[in-house]
């Protein structure tokens, strides 16, 4: 068991699978993660999160949206841009 | 002894998001004063600031920590391939640990600083996201009504806060959640059945 947050996302790792690739060594999640593994862009994060926000709560888009970027600006990979 | 310091810093840092998460729980958010909680944690009142610049950052520290916990804690109550009901179950659990503090969230969240709001779109979303996860073979199965996931959400969110923001009617002096829990778990499932007419509450 981990005890990690995504730093893209900020979803609890708490199990090997959690982590992209399966591996506990990343710091990022298996939902931040590309199809090779490498993890997202800003830009894919942002468009990944809101549609979640918006799939998951029913959401406006734009609230959504305005909700992710908040959320973003406090996680490890993004608060410095 | 720079160590030691950095240590002490870090406990009375520490002694203050503790102290700060009970005054708010107990009394509010809105209404606890930095020198209420310096006076709790046995600081003086120029000591919160040295920790957090402005009430500010305090709350929003004290937000971000306490959430942390009940997500990260649903998280691990919720093991992969859980049932329906036990994806509830572990959502009441994760609340219930710190039921007087996010009662005081979602009450007062209007009014908090904006990171409150986004803080529980956070959380919603994720426990959201176990649900849909417990939901999708039952939808497929036609044993669960195939409903939207956010109306899905909604709907037992929306009772489990109702229950929560009236706990003084439904359990004086107790756990609403671990009082009327149950009860909510058998029902919410009872609407998403698509043949279930039985009686409840009974």
């Amino acid at each position: 068991m981990t005890q990690m947050k995504c730093i893209s996302c900020g979803m609890p790792m708490t199990k090997a699978e959690d982590h992209a690739k399966g591996d506990p060594a990343l710091d990022y999640c298996f939902h931040c993660a590309r199809p090779d593994g490498s993890m997202n862009s800003y830009e894919e994060a942002l468009k990944g999160m809101t549609g979640f926000i918006t799939k998951t709560q029913g959401l406006d888009d734009a609230a959504a949206q305005d909700a992710a970027r908040a959320m973003m600006a406090n996680l490890p990979a993004w608060k410095d841009r | 002894m720079a160590a030691t310091r950095q240590k002490q810093k870090e406990q009375t840092r520490s002694r203050l998001l503790r102290c700060a998460f009970e005054l708010f729980s107990s009394h509010g958010i809105t209404t606890t004063k930095t020198v209420d909680v310096a006076r709790e944690a046995g600081v003086s009142h120029g000591t919160v600031f040295v920790h957090f610049p402005t009430r500010d950052d305090l709350v929003a520290a004290v937000i971000s920590e306490y959430t942390a916990r009940i997500v990260r804690r649903i998280h691990e109550l919720v093991e992969s391939g859980a049932t329906l009901q036990a994806v509830l179950a572990a959502h009441l659990e994760g609340l219930s640990e710190h039921e007087a503090f996010y009662t005081r969230l979602i009450t007062e969240g209007p009014i908090l600083p904006p990171i409150a709001r986004t803080t529980l779109i956070g959380i919603q979303s994720a426990i959201s996201y176990h649900l849909a996860e417990a939901v999708e073979k039952e939808m497929t199965r036609g044993s669960i009504r195939n409903i939207p996931i956010h109306l899905l959400f909604n709907t037992w969110i929306g009772l489990v806060h109702h229950y929560l923001c009236n706990r003084d009617l439904f359990a004086p002096g107790q756990s609403v959640l671990k009082r009327r829990g149950q009860e909510l778990i058998v029902h919410y499932i009872g609407l998403l059945s698509p043949t279930d007419n039985k009686e409840e509450g009974s």
